[in-house]
C-alpha cells in the first residue's frame, strides 16, 4: 500500500542496535493538492461574504435574482470558509504532520485521494444545491441529505486513513497535536451524524427528526462544537505543530498542552446552550451551558499563552519573519475570541448580544484572524518544502500580513460597533415607557456606515488573500521539474512494548500509586485507547446533556391549541426555508419587556413542538416573526414580496417577486405530509387528501388577495403558500386554551 | 406508556450536575498527574518530537 520497504529484505540492512530500518517517504503530493483547494475555496467562500455583506450595505446587491439573494447566498459563504477553506487548511496541514510525527507515510495514498476528491465533490455539490434553495435550515449543516451521506462516507475514508497510520507508526508516542485531530476526527463524525439525522421527502428534501426544543438543542450542540472540533481543536493541533516548527524551539509547556487538550474535550462538549438563553429551552440546560462556557475561558487562554510563549528567545525573529507575525495574530485572535466567546455566554450579556452583528464581529475574529492567519502562516512555511522553492515575495508575504490585518481590524471594529447599536436600540424606551426606535428599519438603517466598512475591511482581506494566492502561484512555477521525495529511514515499532517499570514500594498509599502509575503514559501510547477514551467523554458529556430534553416530558410542556401546519402552510414554510428567511429573521420572541412590546406574548417551548426542523433563528437582520400571523392583510405580503420598499421605506430585504409567478407544486405537497407523518405530526386525513386541502386553502387566499384590491391568479402560485404559513405564525397560543403542562412541576425555565 | 413518560417519572433532571462532578474529578486527577514532580524530564523530550525527523538516506536533513 506504500513504498515503505524493510531494508532487511533488501541485502544490505542498516542497523541500529540490531534493529531493521524501515525506509520510506512521505507523500506530499496529497499536501501540494489540499493546500491549492485552501486557496481556491478561500476565495470563493471569502467573495460570497464579501458579496452578502454587500446586500447588507445595498439590496440592490441581491441582483434581483431569486438564486443570489442573501438568504441563499449566506450558507453558502458560511459553508465555504468553514468546510471548504478551513477544512482544506486542516487537512493541508495534518497530512503533512501526522506523517512526519509518526515517521510513516500515510497509510494509504488511495484512501488520500479519495477523501481530498470526495470532500472537493462535497464541495461543488453545495455550491450547486444552497443557491438552488436545497436546504436543511440548520446553520452549518444546511447540506440536504444526500450530501450529507457523502460527507460521512469522505469523513470515514480520512479516518480509516489517520488511525490506519497510527497503526503503522514508527513513534511510539503520541505527539499533543495528533491528540487535537484525533478528537477532532471522532467528534465531527458524531456530531454530523446525529444533528443531520432526517426523513427524507424526496431527494434533495428532508425533515429533521427532532422537532422544536429538541431540535434547537441539537442544532447548537453540533453548531457550538463544529466551532470547537472543525476551526479550533484541529487548528490548535496545527500550531503545535508549525509553531514550533516556525519559531525553531518546542512548544513553551508541554505540560500545558496536555492540560490544554483535556479541558477542551471535557469542557467544550457542554457549552451549546449558550447559543439559545432565554429562549424556550430549559433554564437548566442554559446555565449548564453557561457554566462550561465560562469554564473554558481558562484551557484556552493557557493555550493562547502557550502559543505565544513558543516564540519565547525568538521575538527578534517575529520583527523579521512574516510567518511568525501571521502566527503571532493567529494566536492572539485565538485568544481574543475565546475571551470573548465566554463573556458572551453570560446570560445578562448575551440578553444585549444575541440576535446582533455581535456575534457576526465574534465570529469573524475567530475565522479571519485564527483560522485565517495560521491558514497563511502554516502555507507559506509549507511553500519552499513543498514546492521545494523559495517563496517567490517575501515582500508580498509581509504586504499580505499588513492589509489582512487592518482589513480584519475595520471589520471587526465596524461590526462590534453594529452590534452594539443594534442590541442598545432594540432596548431603549423613551421617557414614556414606550420603544424608543418602534419601526425595526429605524435599527437597520443606523448601521449602514458600519456596514460600509465592513466591505472595504472585507475588501482588504481578500486583496491579501489574492496576494497569497499570487505567491504560491510563482513560487510552484519555480518548482523543480521533477519532485525531489527523500526517502528516510526509522526504526519499526517493537511488536511489544514494555514500560518502563517505576517502582512503588510495597504498601504504599493511593497518591504514591496515583503518582507511580504510568497510565496517563499509557494512554499517550495506545492510540486506540485514546480515542476510545476522548470518545466516550464526548458522548457522554452529550448523553448527560441531551437526554433529558429529549426524554423528560416537564422540560417540554405541551399547549392543546397548537396544531400541525395545514398542508398549505407547511408548503409556504419549505418555501421559507428555501428562502433562507431564518438567516435575517428569527422566530424566537424572549421574555424581555422590549421584546413583547415589540414583537408580542414570549414564545413557550409548546409552540414548536411540530417545527422539523426548528426556525427560531440566530439573527435579526429583520425583525421577528414569531407572532406575524394577522398583523398584516394578505395583500401587504403580496406588495412586500413585490417589492419590500414599496411597503417599508429603505428596507434592505430583497425582493421576492418570483413568488408572484413561480406556480406552486399541489401535488408534491403530499410526499412532504407524509413524511412528517412518519415523524409523528398528526395530520389525520390531510395523509390522504393534502394537495385537495391545500387548493382549498389557496383558493380562499388567493380570493382574498383579490377583495383587498390585489391581483387576482395567485392562488396557484407559490405566494399564497407562504402567506398561509406566515398568517398561521404565532396565532395558535391566541386561541385560548391555557398551556397544559405535564405536571404541577413542569417548568420551562427562562421562557416560562 | 411511552419512554418518555418512564423518564419524566424517573426524576433524572439532575443528571446535568452528576456529570459535573464526574467530568471535573477526571480533568483533575489528569491535571495533577501532568503537573506531577519528576515527569518534567519525558514531557521535555516529547515536546521535541517535530523536530525529531530521520534523516533522508545519503544527505543531511534540511529540517535541522
Amino acid at each position: 500500500m506504500t513504498p515503505a520497504t524493510s531494508v532487511a529484505t533488501e541485502g544490505a540492512a542498516p542497523r541500529t542496535f540490531g534493529v531493521a530500518l524501515d525506509r520510506f517517504s512521505y507523500d506530499d503530493a496529497i499536501v501540494r493538492k489540499f493546500l491549492f483547494a485552501t486557496f481556491v475555496w478561500g476565495v470563493v467562500g471569502m467573495v460570497a461574504g464579501l458579496l452578502i455583506a454587500l446586500q447588507l450595505a445595498n439590496p440592490i446587491f441581491n441582483l434581483g435574482l431569486e438564486w443570489t439573494s442573501f438568504g441563499r447566498l449566506r450558507p453558502l459563504h458560511t459553508n465555504a470558509v468553514i468546510f471548504a477553506f478551513a477544512g482544506n487548511a486542516f487537512f493541508t496541514g495534518a497530512y503533512y504532520s501526522t506523517q512526519r510525527l509518526l515517521k510513516a507515510r500515510m497509510f494509504s495514498d488511495a484512501l488520500g485521494n479519495f477523501h481530498f476528491w470526495g470532500w472537493q465533490a462535497i464541495i461543488v455539490s453545495a455550491a450547486l444545491t444552497l443557491p438552488f434553495g436545497f436546504t436543511q435550515a440548520k446553520e452549518y449543516a444546511e447540506l440536504e441529505w444526500p450530501i450529507d451521506i457523502a460527507i460521512a462516507v469522505v469523513w470515514v475514508a480520512f479516518a480509516v486513513n489517520f488511525f490506519g497510520t497510527l497503526v503503522k507508526r514508527r513513534e511510539r508516542h503520541i505527539y499533543v497535536a495528533l491528540w487535537f485531530y484525533i478528537a477532532s476526527i471522532v467528534t465531527v463524525a458524531i456530531l454530523h451524524i446525529f444533528n443531520n439525522l432526517s426523513v427524507p421527502a424526496d431527494f434533495l428534501k428532508s425533515y429533521s427528526i427532532y422537532a422544536g426544543v429538541q431540535d434547537a438543542f441539537m442544532q447548537w450542540w453540533y453548531g457550538h462544537n463544529a466551532v470547537a472540533f472543525f476551526l479550533t481543536t484541529p487548528f490548535l493541533g496545527l500550531m503545535y505543530y508549525f509553531m514550533p516548527k516556525a519559531a525553531e524551539g518546542p512548544v513553551f509547556s508541554y505540560k500545558l498542552s496536555i492540560l490544554h487538550f483535556w479541558s477542551l474535550v471535557f469542557m467544550y462538549i457542554w457549552a451549546g446552550p449558550h447559543h439559545l438563553h432565554y429562549t424556550a429551552l430549559p433554564e437548566w440546560a442554559s446555565t449548564t451551558g453557561m457554566l462550561f462556557s465560562v469554564m473554558l475561558w481558562a484551557p484556552s487562554w493557557g493555550g493562547m499563552i502557550n502559543g505565544l510563549l513558543t516564540l519565547r528567545g525568538a521575538w527578534h525573529k517575529v520583527a523579521q519573519d512574516p510567518i511568525l507575525k501571521f502566527f503571532v495574530v493567529g494566536v492572539t485572535a485565538y485568544g481574543m475570541s475565546t475571551f470573548e466567546g465566554p463573556m458572551l455566554s453570560i446570560k445578562s450579556v448575551n440578553a444585549l448580544a444575541h440576535y446582533t452583528d455581535w456575534i457576526i464581529a465574534h465570529v469573524h475574529t475567530g475565522a479571519l484572524g485564527w483560522n485565517g492567519f495560521l491558514t497563511f502562516g502554516m502555507v507559506y512555511w509549507l511553500l519552499p518544502r513543498l514546492f521545494q522553492a523559495p517563496v517567490h515575495s517575501r515582500k508580498a508575504m509581509e504586504l499580505h500580513f499588513w492589509i489582512a490585518s487592518v482589513g480584519i481590524v475595520l471589520y471587526v471594529v465596524a461590526i462590534y460597533s453594529a452590534g452594539v447599536t443594534q442590541g442598545l436600540m432594540w432596548r431603549a424606551f423613551d421617557e414614556t415607557g414606550r420603544l424608543a426606535y418602534p419601526d425595526f428599519v429605524e435599527t437597520v438603517l443606523k448601521l449602514m456606515p458600519m456596514y460600509w466598512m465592513r466591505v472595504a475591511g472585507g475588501t482588504l482581506y481578500i486583496a491579501g488573500m489574492l496576494l497569497f494566492g499570487w505567491n504560491i502561484l510563482m513560487t510552484w512555477r519555480a518548482r523543480p521539474a521533477r519532485y525531489d521525495e527523500p526517502v528516510v529511514e526509522a526504526a519499526p515499532l517493537a511488536p511489544r512494548y514494555t514500560p518502563p517499570v517505576v517502582p512503588v514500594p510495597a504498601g504504599a498509599g493511593l497518591w504514591a500509586r496515583f503518582a507511580g502509575a504510568a497510565w496517563h503514559r499509557a494512554w499517550e501510547r495506545a492510540p486506540l485507547l485514546f480515542t476510545v477514551l476522548t470518545t466516550v467523554a464526548v458522548l457522554v458529556a452529550s448523553l448527560f446533556e441531551i437526554l433529558p430534553t429529549f426524554l423528560i416530558k416537564s422540560n417540554v410542556p405541551t399547549i392543546a391549541s397548537v396544531k400541525p401546519y395545514t398542508p398549505l402552510e407547511l408548503a409556504g414554510r419549505d418555501l421559507y426555508i428555501a428562502e433562507g428567511c431564518f438567516n435575517c429573521h428569527s422566530q424566537m420572541v424572549r421574555p424581555f419587556r422590549y421584546e413583547t412590546e415589540r414583537f408580542g406574548e414570549y414564545s413557550k417551548p409548546g409552540e414548536s413542538v411540530y417545527d422539523h426542523p426548528f426556525l427560531w433563528g440566530s439573527r435579526r437582520i429583520g425583525p421577528d416573526l414569531a407572532r406575524v400571523g394577522g398583523k398584516y392583510p394578505d395583500l401587504w405580503h403580496v406588495r412586500h414580496f413585490q417589492e419590500p420598499q414599496a411597503v417599508v421605506a429603505r428596507s434592505i430585504m430583497p425582493t421576492y417577486r418570483h413568488f408572484l409567478t413561480t406556480p406552486l407544486d399541489f401535488d408534491g405537497i403530499q410526499a412532504r405530509v407524509d413524511a412528517m407523518t412518519m415523524l409523528g405530526v398528526p395530520y389525520g386525513e390531510a395523509v390522504r387528501t393534502a394537495p385537495a386541502m391545500a387548493r382549498a386553502q389557496a383558493d380562499a387566499i388567493g380570493a382574498a388577495i383579490v377583495e383587498q384590491g390585489g391581483p387576482a391568479g395567485l392562488a396557484d402560485k407559490q405566494v399564497v403558500a407562504i402567506i398561509a404559513y406566515l398568517q398561521r405564525l404565532g396565532r395558535d397560543i391566541r386561541l385560548a386554551a391555557p398551556a397544559t403542562a405535564a405536571g404541577p412541576a413542569a417548568r420551562a425555565g427562562g421562557a416560562d | 406508556m411511552k419512554l418518555s413518560d418512564i423518564m419524566g417519572h424517573a426524576g433524572l433532571s439532575g443528571y446535568a450536575e452528576v456529570a459535573l462532578v464526574l467530568f471535573l474529578g477526571v480533568f483533575v486527577a489528569v491535571s495533577v498527574y501532568t503537573f506531577l514532580p519528576g515527569r518534567g524530564a519525558q514531557l521535555d523530550a516529547d515536546a521535541r518530537l517535530p523536530f525529531d525527523e530521520p534523516t533522508p538516506v545519503g544527505r543531511p536533513s534540511p529540517e535541522r
